[in-house]
């Protein structure tokens, strides 16, 4: 039934516009708008709808570079995966630590499991960037980026 | 004010010390990030706008233009080098400028394209001079039904000549749509689709899709190809020397393609990429020695890089005059205009006239520093295609948090910034394209606000449309864009294409 990887991705997207439009059918009315807030969401899903049913029939074979886009090795994908658990313990930890230190560890450990090998120009490009940064948005643009456990 | 007078106000701001070093500061930065195989000029203004928060708008805006046509100029470096383009309009750069840099002649195929990205940079910012007011006063009568039929246009335009699939694209279209409707309804007051979240409320910040979408969904790319070795390539550049036969040979597809490649840029849906195919293919068609293209031809090369750098030029005619991007990266430039609180469009020439003349006089000094800049210091600029890619990867991950980061202050839209990073990695995955989702959400709120206007006007009744002959006529194209590719599938783009592994063949 589902053989095509298009026609699965449709299933998908038809459930997205369907609970997108059990939530437009529910916003609240206003009484005295002509035109009120759910009318364009409402013709958003059903046109999402509409596209992800001509994907389901589209006969168009996935050509070989396609194909190959979406093959993602196991190693890989944990390699991703990695990346993705440090972005999101820089973001939780960044307001509590502060911007340079996460920025610093950051840099460092990330070129490291990526298999940057030179540690001493890392430490050097960790540590110089982030104080480059950091003094580019808190003195000069006066955008305060967060100082954490450093007193300045 | 008449255009000289515009244009000699626009040299003041251009040529003030501050005008100079900012430009030099964005085009430079600009060809730096565009010559990044994997970075394009998407993620290069994305990344480059929340240095502009505090600046004056005039200075910032004349910046992120200079990155914008820096990130073009600097693409086609990586192109000849490596054969790998760092933005897609010159993915055509690489088909003869890459076996021109095998002969050894890296140098001169180098000289050819910053002379040929000149010409077409230049004639297209005399053009946009002309063609931008002209517009602008016929704009200035558009109701918000004109308004509606344009954008839906440039929306259906973009996502009917997008890469791959038509239907993908739409849907990526959809998406975008979908996700400007969350927050509170400019017009009701009701709250949509935030579930109570109050950090929803305001919606979301089209910097967190841009620099999601583009910037981190290319990290994905960039950290499964790290191995790649061909960054650490040192060939030699060979002479940068161009001889009068050259100059001869090129002369005629810098002329042509300038003025093609203008015209297709000020076209919505099309740009750079599509002006570069286009005139790769009208050049080899016209040639007289075609059998030479592909294999290292001079006039293969100029082509394509004057049309790109041509298109960019016609990419600010509807941009500046209208006030509607035609491309995702124009989406994003104006993303960058609407942060600095200048409102593109009809009025700004009258409002604004300082940002106006200035963006268009800063572009003549752009070109000019561009030029500088690619002929006698590429080979030390080229070095920097060997920085480590574990290195690139980690600052572009910092440099995307923090941009999101400087405008909220607030984690939610760092984790938000995450999840379009990996809806980003997937759309690549499957083959959806990224440049109608962009667009669709910077459009999507004033194309909403538009249509409403439009049907409270005429008390809920689409028979509007039928009394305004422009609007329907827009509607009609665009009804026609969406059906024709939708039924015959068939695209010149994928010719070049075809055409382009024919060569390699």
């Amino acid at each position: 039934m589902l053989s095509r990887i298009n026609q699965k991705i449709a299933v998908i997207l038809a459930a997205i516009a369907g609970v997108y439009l059990i939530i437009s059918y529910s916003l609240p009315k206003y009484p005295n708008a002509i035109i009120d807030a759910d009318v364009v969401p409402k013709g958003l899903g059903f046109l999402l709808l509409f596209f992800a049913v001509l994907l389901f029939f589209d006969k168009k074979e996935e050509t070989k570079a396609e194909k190959q886009k979406r093959h993602l090795s196991k190693s890989n994908l944990l390699v991703l995966l990695a990346v993705l658990a440090f972005i999101l313990i820089y973001i939780s930890l960044l307001e509590i630590l502060g911007f340079l230190i996460m920025t610093s560890v950051f840099i460092f450990g990330c070129s490291l499991f990526l298999g940057y090998k030179k540690h001493l120009s890392n430490g050097i490009v960790s540590v110089v960037f982030s104080l480059v940064i950091y003094g580019l948005f808190n003195y000069l643009l006066r955008i305060n980026l967060p100082a954490g456990i450093i007193p300045f | 004010m008449d255009a000289f007078q515009g244009l000699m106000s626009g040299f003041q701001v251009a040529f003030s010390l501050q005008g100079l070093l900012f430009v030099f500061i964005g085009v430079f930065v600009g060809t730096f990030i565009g010559m990044m195989p994997g970075l394009g000029p998407i993620s290069a203004i994305a990344i480059m706008i929340p240095i502009t928060y505090s600046m004056d708008p005039t200075v910032a805006l004349v910046m992120m233009a200079g990155v914008y046509y820096g990130a073009i100029f600097g693409g086609s470096s990586s192109s000849i080098l490596l054969n790998a383009p760092g933005v897609a309009g010159t993915v055509a750069t690489a088909f003869d400028g890459y076996p021109m840099a095998q002969q050894g002649k890296a140098g001169k195929a180098l000289a050819i394209a910053a002379i040929a990205s000149f010409t077409g940079g230049t004639v297209s910012v005399i053009l946009l001079m002309l063609f931008t007011p002209m517009l602008s006063a016929v704009a200035v009568s558009f109701g918000p039904a004109e308004y509606f039929a344009l954008m839906f246009m440039g929306l259906t335009a973009i996502s009917s000549l997008s890469d791959g699939s038509t239907i993908k694209a739409f849907i990526s279209a959809a998406l975008g749509f979908i996700v400007v409707t969350i927050g509170i309804d400019s017009q009701t007051g009701t709250s949509r689709f935030t579930f109570g979240n109050p950090n929803l409320l305001e919606g979301i910040d089209f910097l967190v899709i841009a620099l999601g979408l583009f910037a981190l969904a290319e990290v994905c790319t960039l950290i499964l190809n790290r191995k790649d070795d061909t960054m650490s390539n040192n060939q030699e550049l060979g002479s940068l020397r161009i001889s009068k036969q050259d100059m001869k040979e090129m002369s005629g597809p810098m002329t042509r393609q300038s003025f093609l490649g203008f015209i297709i840029g000020v076209l919505p849906g099309a740009g750079a990429t599509i002006a570069s195919f286009i005139a790769y293919i009208t050049e080899k068609k016209i040639s007289k020695k075609p059998e030479e293209f592909g294999k290292g031809s001079i006039k293969g090369l100029a082509a394509p890089e004057t049309a790109n750098n041509a298109a960019t030029g016609g990419a600010f005619v509807p941009l500046l005059s209208l006030g509607i991007p035609g491309s995702g990266t124009t989406a994003v430039l104006l993303g960058a205009f609407l942060v600095l609180g200048v409102q593109p469009g009809p009025l700004l020439i009258q409002d604004r006239p300082e940002v106006f003349w200035g963006i268009i006089a800063s572009m003549y000094v752009g070109n000019i520093f561009l030029l500088i800049l690619n002929l006698p210091l590429i080979p030390y600029i080229a070095k920097v295609l060997r920085i480590p890619r574990p290195l690139l990867i980690s600052l572009v991950i910092i440099f995307s948090l923090i941009g999101v980061y400087a405008i909220s202050f607030n984690t939610f839209d760092l984790y938000m910034l995450v999840a379009f990073g990996i809806i980003g990695y997937l759309m690549r995955m499957f083959s959806f394209p990224a440049a109608p989702f962009i667009l669709a959400f910077i459009l999507g709120g004033m194309m909403e606000q538009a249509l409403r206007q439009t049907l409270t006007i005429s008390n809920g009744s689409l028979s509007i449309f039928l009394d305004k002959p422009i609007a329907l006529t827009l509607i009609g194209i665009s009804v026609l864009t969406i059906l024709v590719p939708l039924f015959t599938n068939k695209r010149k783009y994928t010719a070049a294409k075809a055409e382009k592994e024919q060569n390699i063949s």
